[in-house]
């Protein structure tokens, strides 16, 4: 499967603005063949929303709804969105539509809210990890944070998924002589899940600026078993394209046999000791 | 335990000053050459971002300043190749001091500052360019500025970086060894320097602040580090007196949603 990750900075509360954006990006895509199209984090309302949340939310079924469906018929899409499906009540999300139709919602569970971040003062947290299809294969979605939780890749582990999808708004945050500290943060996870999940990783992170703070891009392409094949631009805009295969995660299982000797079992029974200790 | 990646600083930085610009409608960045290490950096990225074109430099001297200032002031634009134009501050600063005499030196350092700024806004208006600011993290934190004056700006570029910091950036990006080797001073009375009248040397003013503020560390820890309680304690009260130079004035709250209190949007709104 030939997946494209869109890194870009979408402008601030502008939802008009940016979905013109992502069916430009669609266009391009569909003419140059590819079957998915991944954007960041957010990517229709931009990041640090505070009070405009609710006025940019995207609704089940509404106008930007209904054209991202449209979109679909073409190309499958991922994207991001503050989504309200009952009054009044905001969730992180990303949704998946495909063939004219939205088929998959992942909603964050894992709110920042610390420092500059106060994800926790607008959204409610997701409650779910559930893997879906996408083509030929099974696939999981983890947003930002989500994804510094290794045992929140594992629910997708366990659930045999061939492809991880990583949708971020990373601000690029501790400057020292050996560049940024917080790209380090998101290529190590993508190591842990090409390596030990043996999983297909794709990272979409945005770029640009919202008051000063930088989200910095990197997004890559973890080829199950192999680690970082493929990468973005720190910073700039970018497009990354990468082919998913299904020979990879077999290969990579047959090579180090972690998903064989998992034990779930066990470690639900110790989880169920230490939390009822 | 300073030292910064300046390849990566002035990718992100460029990129930041670009950002700030044109997503306000604007193409140019007009900034005012103080002849020092700050402003000769944000003269550089600010080239590098917009091009020849769009960066613009204002020299403004008041008749106590320095004739250095106003060489290195020079040296810089002409380093750099960015247009610049020299306004000499002294007789409007002096028509005010004729009018209200004042013996405060820093009254009339301060006036000097604000005046810079007046001048500069104008030609903000004038060139169409919005005002980059030349603070630095060590100054802004310890409120080595003057309210409304120097430190006022529509972006401020090297904000996050301490002074030691930018001192890196600026051999990086090629700044004029005469400016980047002379001693850091506001010129706002002769021989002043930035250290003598902080009371402490950059060097190690930056290493404290940095383990303060970005480490957190706390005053035990910092003590084992080497600095002494009084310094750590009066670095601490610069920190505290001057967050009113940080922040915006508080409104007194009476709605139910309030600016600068619970009516929450970015300045980049829609941007």
């Amino acid at each position: 499967m030939k997946v494209r990750a869109v890194q870009f900075g979408p402008a601030l509360g502008d939802v008009g603005k940016n979905l013109e954006f992502h069916a430009a990006q669609v266009a391009r895509a569909v003419k140059d063949k590819r079957e998915l199209i991944v954007f960041p984090e957010l990517s229709l309302s931009g990041y640090q929303l505070k009070d405009l949340a609710a006025e940019v939310a995207l609704r089940p079924g509404g106008r930007e709804w209904r054209q991202l469906e449209k979109l679909s018929r073409a190309i499958d899409i991922i994207a991001g969105a503050p989504l309200e499906e009952e009054p009044g009540i905001l969730r992180n999300a990303a949704v998946y539509f495909s063939r004219g139709q939205a088929r998959h919602v992942h909603r964050k569970a894992q709110l920042p809210n610390y420092g500059m971040f106060e994800e926790g003062m607008v959204f409610k947290p997701g409650d779910g990890f559930h893997a879906f299809r996408i083509g030929p294969f099974s696939a999981g979605i983890l947003i930002c944070r989500e994804i510094l939780f290794p045992m929140l890749a594992y629910l997708y582990f366990l659930q045999k998924t061939d492809l991880l999808i990583g949708i971020s708004n990373s601000p690029q945050r501790g400057i020292g002589r050996d560049g940024i500290s917080s790209f380090q943060l998101w290529e190590t996870m993508g190591y842990v899940f090409s390596q030990f999940y043996q999983q297909n990783y794709l990272f979409v992170n945005r770029v640009g600026f919202e008051d000063g703070i930088g989200f910095g891009g990197g997004s890559f392409f973890a080829r199950a078993g192999r680690g970082i094949v493929q990468k973005a631009a720190y910073v700039d805009e970018d497009i990354l394209d990468a082919e998913v295969r299904a020979a990879d995660v077999r290969r990579a299982r047959i090579a180090s046999s972690y998903l064989r000797d998992d034990q779930p079992a066990l470690v639900l029974k110790e989880m169920r000791r230490i939390l009822h200790a | 335990m300073l030292k910064i990646d300046c390849r990566m600083v002035e990718k992100i930085l460029t990129a930041f000053i670009k950002d700030s610009v044109l997503k306000n409608g604007f193409r140019n960045a007009i900034v005012g050459v103080s002849g020092g290490l700050d402003s000769a950096v944000v003269l550089a990225l600010c080239k590098k971002a917009l091009g020849a074109a769009h960066a613009f430099a204002l020299i403004l001297p008041y008749r106590a300043s320095d004739p250095d200032s106003l060489r290195h002031g020079k040296m810089a634009c002409r380093k750099f190749r960015v247009p610049f134009e020299v306004i000499d501050i002294s007789p409007s600063v002096d028509a005010y001091f004729e009018r209200f005499p004042t013996e405060s030196r820093l009254q009339v350092g301060n006036k000097c500052a604000r005046e810079r700024m007046a001048v500069l806004y104008d030609h903000s208006a004038r060139q169409q360019a919005l005002v980059a600011g030349t603070s630095n993290k060590s100054e802004l934190l310890i409120g080595y500025s003057t309210q409304f004056g120097d430190s006022a700006c529509a972006f401020q570029p090297i904000g996050d970086l301490y002074k030691t910091q930018v001192f890196e950036l600026a051999r990086h990006l090629g700044v004029p060894a005469e400016i980047v080797a002379k001693k850091p001073s506001a010129d706002l009375w002769p021989g002043q320097t930035d250290e003598g009248e902080i009371g402490i040397a950059y060097k190690d003013l930056d290493v404290l602040l940095h383990l303060m503020v970005d480490m957190r560390w706390d005053e035990g820890e910092i003590i084992e580090r080497g600095f002494k309680l009084p310094l750590i304690r009066r670095v601490r009260r610069m920190i505290v007196n001057s967050q009113f130079k940080r922040t915006m004035p508080p409104v007194a709250k009476l709605h139910a949603r309030t600016i600068g209190i619970d009516f929450r949007y970015l300045r980049d709104w829609n941007k």
